[in-house]
């Protein structure tokens, strides 16, 4: 509530300020309403999010401007437990406060179509659709594993150069590093740690610590920066761009694991850290044919090699007295300066009836790391529009997810997930889909096995 | 007697049909000197969408216009389309950029058919090229007050021809619009008004045939000649 307050406070102040210049002042937004409930169980409710997104655009003296981008929101049901919780609306009615953007934007900076923008901002890097290899300059904001490609602000210092219309050089900086943020309620699960540990063969975990090890509180260790050159070139937008940033997601640095007893229990103390790498990407788009198609490739570099070091304590019995005894092995995930390489491909088309079909095949998700890890996937959407886009019918939307092609009955996930969008008016949609899931395996998307749903929302934009 | 016949119906057969085809060019040639004639044009137009049953929505953009080829369209309302932009370029480039994604997107060939945020006009209608450029004339009718001609487009085409229907002054009047199977599937009306030195559509209502949708669009306030700067024509500004 506090922070609620500071940003009426700011807000007013902006208002007043400028308010000899009120025209120039725009206020916009989106009200969204989104519910998921499961298909089985009982149809427990699932997902229950009430957003107020508020987005602060002024004019400012010059070529400059301020934008922000707020969410106000009321996430999850309410954890009441107990009596005394009754007395606290935090509790009752939790409201959620994130500066998703707040930056001032200043065109032709010193040069002449040289626009540099500083503060919180998103900067969208990439061709393809949603799912962006080169774009690494964001936190990932994974708390809804359904929204691909959602990322979080980061507090930059952004400079655009245009060569001419088709050129243009883009330089961040950031000195700050922010990590992703993982996902919650009833998709909490899918990344937790744990469920990545393979323990040696009759052992059984008896309890779990961890300790996350944060880059530190310096600019060499925090600091994340990229350049971009985007052309035009025979027809095709393509970029070329580098990073020198961090994982977003933590990885295992150490897993030690204690033996406690003679039945194998053992206690995991794992630590994890955020390790350094320098991505190349390039992407391009363009048509060919009068297919739309994409591309997009980022190769990975890991500043050192990156290696998980598994200690296991235990007893020797064969000893008497049973001595302690110590192994130490080091897994080498990824070695210095040797890339894994992310991509995806993609291509639209528009069908003389009116259909619209996209499909993208990525090789390596958001949250996947290092070369044997990298899972593909095959993306189709399937829509059309009716009566002016006032109702959209996607009956093919989806993906099809492959961690094995050998096994591939013990290694794949099916996502399908199709939707009708309906618009009353020109600033209401409402928006009723199906989520049904099936897989086998390790990937990540699997375990949604359980979580089939029907979801529905509302937005509307003022 | 009857060579010097003959000789006669040739020559007049060699002179009329060039003249046939040149007098289609050069009212299209006129058309597009009056109607591109300011060197640069902002307007603020105000469209009305009306559905079969005459239900209507609003929406307000914004229009740029340099020369013949370069033209920016920018929605202003309502909220939900507040942003969205049509960026026409020289070389048939176009690009669309929708705030929510963050991302332009150059207009493949394959979507050039499809309707601009709802309009009855697709990115095909709505792009920045002269009459001439763009297609083909021949001279189907010509009569004191009009000329009817037959355009085809030049290049590749939702349309297999468009009538368009020109006044006396040179000012276009309608133009009807046939699919690759002949029929009429569109139809634009326009109202020219007069400003200053110069000619502009005040009011252009396109109708299709099929859904009996139409759009209105009007232009409220327009400004010519005020030196559009090249910058305006850009993604920079598109995404701004």
């Amino acid at each position: 509530m506090k922070r609620l307050a500071i940003l009426l406070i700011m807000i007013l102040t902006l208002t007043s300020i400028y308010g000899q210049d009120s025209a120039r002042l725009a206020i916009n937004g989106q009200l969204l309403t989104d519910e998921r409930l499961l298909l089985k169980n009982d149809n427990p409710w699932a997902w229950n999010e009430n957003r107020l997104d508020l987005k602060i655009n002024q004019a400012l003296p010059g070529d400059a401007k301020f934008y922000s981008q707020v969410w106000i929101r009321n996430i999850g049901l309410p954890q009441i437990g107990q009596m005394s919780d009754l007395y606290n609306k935090g509790i009752i009615d939790p409201i959620n406060l994130e500066i998703r953007q707040a930056y001032v934007q200043v065109d032709n900076f010193v040069l002449n179509n040289l626009d540099l923008t500083i503060g919180r901002q998103i900067i969208s890097w990439g061709t393809a659709d949603k799912i962006n290899p080169t774009d690494n300059l964001n936190p990932l904001d994974l708390e809804d594993v359904l929204d691909f490609g959602r990322r979080r602000g980061a507090d930059a210092l952004r400079l655009d150069y245009y060569l001419s219309n088709d050129w243009y050089i883009e330089a961040v900086a950031e000195p700050f590093y922010r990590p992703a943020n993982l996902p919650i309620g009833m998709y909490a699960d899918l990344l937790d740690p744990q469920q990545f540990i393979k323990l040696p063969e009759g052992l059984t975990m008896a309890s779990f610590s961890q300790t996350l090890v944060m880059p530190g509180n310096t600019l060499s260790s925090q600091f994340v920066g990229g350049l971009k050159v985007k052309g035009f070139v025979a027809g095709f937008d393509f970029s070329l761009s580098y990073v020198y940033g961090r994982d977003y997601l933590p990885l295992f640095d150490t897993l030690e694991m204690q033996v406690l007893d003679a039945q194998g229990n053992v206690a995991v103390d794992a630590n994890f850290y955020y390790p350094r790498h320098h991505i190349l990407g390039a992407d391009f788009a363009g048509n060919i044919l009068g297919i739309g198609v994409w591309g997009e490739a980022a190769a990975f570099l890991p500043k050192d090699d990156i290696v998980m070091t598994t200690v296991l304590h235990t007893v020797d019995m064969t000893q008497f007295p049973p001595q302690p005894v110590t192994i130490t092995q080091d897994s080498v995930l990824q070695q210095k300066g040797k890339p894994y390489v992310k991509y995806v491909l993609g291509a639209d088309y528009t069908f003389p009836a009116g259909v619209y079909a996209n499909f993208q095949f990525v090789h390596g998700f958001l949250h996947e790391r290092f070369a044997g890890a990298l899972n593909d996937y095959y993306l189709l959407r399937v829509e059309k529009s009716f009566f002016y886009d006032k109702l959209k019918i996607a009956p093919i939307s989806g993906a099809f997810v492959v961690s094995d092609y050998k096994d591939l009955k013990n290694n794949y996930t099916l996502l399908y997930m199709p939707q009708i969008i309906y618009k009353p008016n020109q600033n209401t949609e409402i928006t009723l889909s199906l989520g049904l899931f099936e897989g086998q395996g390790n990937d990540m998307f699997a375990a949604l096995k359980d979580l089939d749903l029907l979801s529905f929302s509302i937005k509307y934009d003022f | 007697m009857k060579t010097k016949h003959l000789l006669l119906v040739l020559i007049t057969f060699l002179l009329v049909m060039p003249l046939g085809a040149q007098t289609a060019d050069q009212i299209l040639d006129k058309v597009d000197q009056l109607t591109s004639a300011p060197k640069d044009a902002k307007q603020t137009i105000r469209m009305v969408l009306t559905d079969r049953n005459g239900r209507e929505q609003v929406r307000n953009a914004i229009i740029w216009q340099k020369g013949k080829d370069k033209r920016l369209i920018k929605f202003t309302s309502p909220a939900s389309y507040k942003g969205i932009s049509f960026l026409s370029l020289p070389n048939d480039v176009m690009y669309v950029y929708m705030p929510a994604y963050g991302k332009e997107r150059r207009i493949a060939s394959s979507v050039r058919n499809q309707k601009f945020a709802g309009t009855d006009l697709t990115y095909e209608d709505l792009q920045a090229k002269s009459y001439k450029d763009k297609y083909n004339a021949r001279l189907l009718k010509k009569d004191a007050n009009q000329f009817v001609l037959e355009l085809t487009s030049k290049e590749r085409s939702q349309y297999s021809k468009v009538i368009l229907t020109v006044n006396k002054n040179y000012l276009p009047v309608k133009a009807e619009f046939f699919n690759r199977g002949n029929q009429k599937v569109k139809e634009l009306t326009f109202n020219f008004v007069k400003s200053g030195n110069y000619w502009y559509a005040k009011v252009i209502t396109a109708k299709d045939l099929k859904t009996k949708h139409s759009t209105r669009m009007e232009v409220i306030s327009t400004q010519f000649d005020t030196g559009l700067s090249d910058n305006i024509f850009s993604i920079r500004f598109m995404k701004q």
